[in-house]
């Protein structure tokens, strides 16, 4: 049997409804019911209609016509069966019995004639038993959330603690350099990728970052490789939780699950990660070192150290109270200008015999919080120190010819040291224009407000140990442009300190404890006068 | 083919739905505005919108929603939105979809895998369909039975595609699997489906070997199972006899639906008359047992094909299939007895007229509405019992008399038709049948009826008793003479009391009628309204019916009473011996004619006598003055000679008839003759590639296509613009039944590229476009073709107009080229069909529509225009071939045909030879509905010149 379409029609021939089971062009459809009503005869104790290419079953409802349209061939029994069926379907579904009501619950009827016969073949189905299926209530969902949200609970910690490390590798990514990537790397590749897009989107200034089409741009780019990759892997392991693109937030249960699968850690929703990342990252990991060197320089204008001092400090930031009872093992470079102080409550010998940063008294742990920059633990200072100490020397040169003045300026970094963001600010006569810049080593920026020109290197390493800038002004006197100050940043320090490992006091696990160590000489002044 | 249409929803365009908010409410969070929101979107879609925009809103806010009922109404959104581009290539943001139909695929929620899988039963594109294998494949374990069953189907939609093969390699082995473990009827019934239809050897193979268990299986299955046989059989008849018996097992099945199905499957596979026999046994016991009247009907249809093909098995079962006539609906007593009348023979004829008389008795009993209608078909079905077998006459003749009085005039009509022709056919009960009428003659009360009945008196009285008694027994039913007396006072009351009612009624129904023969005549409507009013026949039953009725002012009675009494003196005269009796009954017949006469000019008359009645009653007077033998003959032989032509015409045509119906079944000399076993699957024509049951579901569907003559198709192009214009248009117009395909061919005549090129067609009466105009750009010199599609609703002559609108590049406005107007010839639409008179008739006195088209035409002769309008119009002449024989002048015929939409078009011709040999007189055109009235009159005015 082969029912072509189910319709509901007014009496009037307006068709209200109508699924069709097999392939049929619209204008036949429309054709075959728009026929319908005129064939119906009055008076006849029949309900079916025989055309030359079809038949119409039908039943009349109040005003309505409910009907089938069945190939000649039909089997007649079955096809008064489902039209029983339907008839009987159709007031639960319409509150009316007219065209209003029907057009009204068109869709509901159309879910409910679904259910009734697929592809053109009735189906043994009770009224009860449609409505059930067109209500969808199922026990397996509702029991499918529940383990969903426990299992969301259960790994939500394990999340916290994953964000935050992808954070301050990323601070350390955008401070500190290559270091960062490698702490990145061990993230899944994916995530990887998914990163990079959304720091293009964020830079690009995106106002709607993290939200729906950001993730929506991020999907598109995907699929070719995801698809292929779902396709394999499912095949192979038969593994029902793959994933593919994902969107928004529907996807994101089943991301985590296939993750899981995959033997990654689950890492939280990347949306939260991205909004925080511009503001200066909340520490996250258990334990943060940080070896900081401050640099406070007067270099004389024609030469020589005018004056030099160089302060470190290494401080311990611990996130959660149980964690304070640690020690820090750490080395130092062996730079015999340098002495180290402890801060007092540091066992001093401990230290002094084996390079290990504890406190005097080992019951009582570290202190915590995340306020502020942690706790002191060592100070180092070097006062004295020649000119091939100096990272970096400027060289500066006016010369007046004619009504112009020429300045020359050139620098030269220590090889010790990879110079990163450096800034070499020369104070200028209050000028209308800009200076003409002859020549550059990099780029340049005039600020008119404080008559300044900003010579900026963004990475002074082996390849450009050496540069130089030129640039014309009206006849000053040379003395303008003094003083120049300085600004850079370094990974490597004066004193070499490293952190090579945290030394748990309590909880005796062989593991050590993971830790994030951040290493930066920075300059507080320094300046050619 | 058109792309596919899935579902149809009633749009009204008074709502306002605008893009803009449906998008702010799918954006939003609101459930309820957001299901309304996609309602309204699937319903903007259906209605030709597509809504570009929309489609993005909705894969960003909606395609994330848990809603069931969204995800439901984005399913519906899927399947109606165009998934490729221009070029057929899937649309890039589909792949956004599968992720999400993916998800849907592995939800939690098992309905919502149903549905989705019952999606994945309607996609179209192997590209979507692709990825998503793996899941199906899943879903065919489900735990739920709803999933699995959508799953297999999904699985068999998908096997089908094209290529559909290459993505589920081993999906029959998959699907035999799971149809050996599966439980759940529903989805045993998919899967066996899905192997029948893909795999058929595999199903065949399931199905022998679980043959024991057929009969236990579910309903459904076994419906698949007969399927399975059917097709199995159709391309590998030699294995029949497996076959058979699981399906005479089936035949004992408890669901009547299967038993129906099988006898079905049984007819289909075998001709053997065990088979056959097996398979009508089955039909007429549903035909009992089924209360349903379309199930009956159905069957009877069944029957009536076996009968046609199997008539000698049939024959058997005539009495099983008489039983049927036990329900009181019409139309199933009719195909009964339709059926049954093919099947008489000398060995059942007994039996079957008894039972038909044992009908026509109970249709006295009952009170019964429809009583009458039912008496008249029995009648009419024993009449052609009679005339097959005369020998059955004499049983049921007498019996059938009864019913001469009959108050329903149709069925008392035919019984007098009948006695008719019996009397003539049938000299041994000639006798019997006379007295028997002469008893009864003065129950007849209907006007149509006497003359009829008079004539058999007049005609067929031989004997001297039999003459007496006829004309005693005319006397007797006229009454007492004068009919009106000059005396006024003596009754009026009587004749005023009478007749007021009736002539009132008669004023108001006083209309031109149309005769059998075509012709009008203002005919009084005494013989309706005496029954109409039937409170006056009754008070004057006492005083004869001939008298009542020629109160009435029946005058063509009067005319028939003259000529019986004429005749039956003639008759008389010849049997009588005695001198002074004939000139005694002379004198008396002169009596009656004259007071009839009297009553014709009389003011006691409702209406003067007609002029045709009064010169017939004049000329019986002449002829009983003046009697001789040459007026005797033609009276007496002529008369009886011209009926016994007219029976032995009537036979002879039936005959032809007959000979007729059984010369087409046979082949041609020259038609090809196809060896099913040499058949190649390539170049052949669709019919002859499908089976009956494909074949059924294409023609359906309206897939179907015949294959057409090229000539004839050049013959319908038409040329849409002129030879100079920048584009050259035409047009191949198709018009199928309830659409007019038109395919333009555009061709770009000038130097340049002609931008966003549109065709906009308008159209005029009953048409509708379906698509909307699509921009297209032409290459300098290059053509294309367009499609478009237009709806027809009824019966009329539409035109389409239309212009063809474009842009070049260094003219910014548009440039306009208007076309030809295309008309829709109406001829296509009607095609000639055959109805009764009294149908006609009806039809006639109730259309509203009256177009009159005076005649206009150099033809000269009669038959020739009559030829002429029927081969342009397309109808089928009703009246019958010898009516319209002969050359006297004028001409009278009613054709009829039937539109493709149901509606009927009734045509009157009526012309007249003037003396200058022009043909002069009007046709007339009667419909129900304006269009058909209009347009037909329009063809015939412009065809009716005959230059052809």
């Amino acid at each position: 049997m082969v029912v072509l379409a189910s319709s509901i029609v007014s009496k009037s021939g307006k068709v209200l409804v109508s699924r069709q089971y097999v392939d049929m062009s619209r204008i036949r459809i429309e054709g075959l019911l728009a026929a319908f009503p005129k064939l119906v005869g009055m008076g006849k104790q029949h309900t079916y209609i025989e055309t030359d290419n079809v038949r119409y079953v039908y039943q009349p409802i109040e005003a309505l016509f409910l009907l089938l349209v069945t190939t000649k061939q039909s089997n007649i029994l079955e096809d008064l069966d489902t039209l029983r069926m339907l008839s009987k379907l159709v007031p639960e579904y319409s509150m009316s019995l007219d065209e209003e009501g029907i057009g009204r619950a068109a869709f509901e009827l159309i879910f409910a004639f679904d259910e009734v016969i697929s592809l053109g073949h009735k189906e043994s189905v009770t009224v009860a038993q449609v409505k059930q299926y067109c209500e969808m209530e199922s026990h397996e969902e509702k029991l499918h959330k529940l383990v969903m949200q426990s299992k969301i609970n259960d790994t939500k910690d394990v999340m916290k603690r994953k964000a935050n490390e992808i954070d301050k590798s990323k601070i350390e990514k955008t401070r500190g350099g290559d270091k960062g990537f490698s702490s990145m790397s061990s993230l899944g590749g994916r995530l990887d990728s998914s990163f990079s897009d959304m720091s293009i989107s964020h830079g690009s200034g995106g106002g709607g970052f993290g939200s729906g089409p950001a993730f929506g741009m991020m999907s598109d780019v995907e699929p070719i490789n995801t698809k292929a990759k779902d396709r394999s892997r499912s095949s192979v392991t038969a593994a029902p939780k793959s994933s593919g693109m994902k969107l928004g937030k529907s996807g994101k249960n089943q991301l985590m699950e296939s993750l899981k699968a995959e033997g990654e850690d689950i890492i939280e929703d990347v949306k939260p990660t991205g909004q925080t990342r511009p503001a200066v990252a909340a520490p996250t990991d258990p334990f943060t070192l940080t070896v900081e060197e401050k640099l406070n320089v007067a270099l004389r204008r024609d030469g020589g150290i005018s004056s030099f001092d160089m302060q470190g400090t290494l401080s311990l930031q611990i996130l959660n109270q149980e964690d304070g009872f640690v020690q820090v093992q750490i080395e130092t470079g062996g730079n015999p200008e340098i002495l180290f102080k402890t801060h007092p409550n540091i066992n001093r010998e401990l230290f002094n015999s084996e390079s290990i940063l504890g406190l005097k008294r080992p019951d009582q742990p570290f202190p915590t919080g995340q306020g502020g920059d942690g706790v002191g633990l060592l100070r180092w200072r070097m006062q004295r120190a020649d000119e091939s100490m100096v990272p970096l020397t400027i060289n500066c040169w006016p010369s007046v010819s004619g009504n112009e003045t020429y300045v020359s300026i050139e620098y030269e970094a220590s090889s010790m040291f990879d110079l990163t963001n450096v800034i070499i600010s020369v104070p200028l006569p209050a000028l209308r224009d800009a200076p003409i810049v002859k020549q550059c080593d990099g780029d340049w920026r005039y600020d008119s407000r404080n008559s300044v020109v900003e010579w900026s290197i963004l990475l002074i390493d082996n390849s450009n140990r050496s540069g130089s800038m030129e640039f014309v002004v009206p006849p000053v006197d040379s003395s303008v442009f003094f003083p120049i100050s300085v600004q850079f940043a370094a990974t490597t320090t004066y004193s070499g300190l490293k952190v090579n490992g945290m030394i748990p006091l309590r909880g005796g696990g062989g593991t050590t404890p993971r830790f994030v160590q951040r290493t930066q000489l920075i300059t507080q002044n320094y300046q050619v006068v | 083919m058109d792309k596919s249409c899935t579902l149809l929803v009633h749009y009204d365009k008074g709502t306002p739905a605008v893009a803009k908010e449906i998008k702010e409410a799918l954006e939003g969070n609101d459930v309820e505005a957001k299901v309304d929101a996609m309602k309204k979107a699937v319903m903007l879609l259906l209605n030709g919108e597509t809504i570009p925009q929309l489609f993005i809103t909705i894969i960003r806010y909606v395609l994330p929603s848990e809603d069931h009922t969204i995800q439901k109404l984005l399913l519906l959104y899927l399947e109606l939105i165009e998934k490729t581009d221009s070029k057929g290539k899937v649309l890039p943001e589909m792949i956004l979809i599968c992720q999400n139909l993916r998800n849907n695929l592995q939800h939690p929620n098992e309905y919502i895998r149903g549905v989705t899988l019952r999606f994945l039963c309607r996609l179209k594109e192997t590209e979507i369909v692709e990825p998503l294998t793996p899941s199906v494949l899943q879903n065919l374990e489900h735990r739920h039975p709803f999933v699995r069953r959508n799953a297999i189907l999904a699985v068999m939609s998908i096997y089908k595609l094209p290529n559909g093969d290459q993505l589920f390699v081993d999906a029959p082995e998959m699907i035999e699997k799971a149809l050996s473990t599966e439980q759940d009827p529903s989805a045993k019934r998919n899967a066996f489906l899905m192997l029948f239809t893909c795999a058929e050897e595999r199903a065949v193979n399931y199905l022998l070997s679980n043959v024991d268990k057929v009969s236990d299986w579910n309903e459904s299955l076994q419906m698949v199972v007969l399927e399975l046989i059917r097709s199995v059989c159709k391309t590998k008849p030699t294995e029949k006899g497996k076959y058979i018996k699981i399906i005479i097992s089936l035949l004992s099945a408890t669901s009547s639906a299967v038993i129906y199905e099988c006898a079905g499957t049984l007819v289909s596979l075998s001709s053997a008359p065990t088979a056959i026999r097996a398979a009508a046994n089955t039909y007429c016991q549903l035909l009992l047992s089924q209360s349903d009247n379309n199930v009956k009907l159905i069957l009877l249809d069944r029957l009536s094909e076996l009968k046609s093909l199997h008539r000698e098995i049939m024959v058997e079962l005539i009495i099983d299939v008489l039983r049927a006539l036990s329900s009181p609906n019409l139309d199933i007593r009719k195909k009964t007895l339709d059926i049954a009348l093919d099947l008489i023979t000398h060995h059942n004829i007994n039996e079957v007229v008894q039972m038909l008389k044992k009908e026509v008795v109970k249709t006295q009993s009952g009170e019964l509405e429809k009583n009458g209608e039912y008496r008249q078909m029995l009648i009419q079905a024993i009449h052609a019992c009679a005339v097959k077998f005369p020998e059955v006459a004499s049983t049921v003749v007498h019996l059938l008399m009864d019913f001469l009085g009959d108050s329903n005039v149709a069925s008392a009509l035919d019984v007098v038709a009948f006695v008719r022709e019996i009397i003539e056919t049938n000299p041994k009960l000639r006798v019997s049948i006379i007295t028997r009428l002469l008893d009864t003659f003065y129950q007849i009360r209907a006007g149509k009826v006497c003359p009829c009945a008079l004539w058999i008196i007049g005609e067929y009285c031989l004997s001297l008793s039999e003459v007496e008694s006829g004309i005693s027994t005319i006397k007797q039913c006229l009454g007492d003479l004068p009919f009106y007396s000059i005396s006024e006072e003596s009754e009026p009351t009587e004749t005023s009391n009478k007749i007021q009612p009736t002539s009132s009624a008669m004023v108001s129904s006083r209309k031109p009628v149309i005769l059998a023969d075509g012709t009008y005549a203002t005919q009084s409507a005494a013989s309706e309204t005496t029954f109409s009013t039937p409170t006056v026949v009754q008070g004057s039953v006492a005083s004869g019916n001939l008298r009542t009725l020629l109160l009435t002012g029946d005058f063509f009675l009067g005319a028939v009473v003259a000529c019986t009494l004429t005749k039956l003196v003639l008759r008389l005269e010849e049997v009588q011996p005695s001198k002074t009796e004939v000139n005694k009954t002379v004198t008396q017949a002169l009596l009656i004619m004259v007071s009839m006469l009297q009553l014709g000019q009389s003011p006691a008359s409702p209406h003067p006598i007609d002029n045709d009645s009064y010169e017939r009653i004049v000329l019986c007077i002449k002829l009983l003055c003046h009697r001789n033998d040459e007026m005797k003959k033609i009276w007496l032989e002529s008369c009886r000679q011209s009926f016994v032509k007219m029976i032995s015409e009537k036979q002879l045509t039936e005959m032809a008839e007959l000979k007729a119906k059984t010369q087409t079944t046979n082949a041609q000399p020259d038609d090809l003759i196809d060896f099913f076993h040499l058949k190649s699957r390539k170049g052949m024509s669709q019919l002859e590639l499908e089976d009956q049951v494909q074949d059924d579901l294409k023609r359906a569907t309206g897939e179907f296509t015949k294959d057409e003559n090229d000539a004839n198709k050049l013959n319908r192009i038409l040329q849409l613009t002129g030879f100079s214009d920048p584009v050259y248009a035409e047009a191949y117009v198709t018009v199928h039944h309830y659409d007019i395909a038109l395919e333009v061919t555009v061709i770009n005549r000038t130097k340049e590229t002609l931008q966003n090129m549109c065709l906009e067609l308008a159209t005029m009466g009953d048409l509708k476009l379906v698509e909307r105009p699509q921009n297209y750009s032409l290459a300098p010199g290059t053509s294309m073709q367009i499609k478009a599609n237009i709806k027809v609703s009824s019966t009329e002559t539409g035109v389409i107009f239309g212009n063809i609108v474009y842009e070049t590049s260094n003219v910014m406005e548009r440039n306009v080229v208007v076309l030809n107007d295309i008309h829709i010839d109406i001829m296509d639409y009607i095609s000639p069909a055959v109805c009764s008179e009294v149908a006609f008739r009806t039809m006639w006195a109730e259309f509203e529509w009256e177009n009159k088209v005076a005649v206009n035409t150099t033809i000269q002769n009669e038959r020739k225009f009559l030829d002429h309008i029927i081969k342009s119009t397309n109808m089928k002449c009703l009246t019958a071939p010898s009516a319209i024989e002969g050359e006297c002048g004028f001409l009278a015929a009613n054709l009829y045909a039937k539109s493709v939409f149901g509606e009927d078009a009734l045509v009157n011709v009526s012309i007249e030879k003037q003396t200058d040999g022009v043909l002069s007189g009007y046709i007339r055109i009667r419909s129900k509905t304006q269009g058909i009235a209009l347009s037909l009159g329009d063809k015939i005015t412009l065809k009716q010149k005959g230059s052809s």
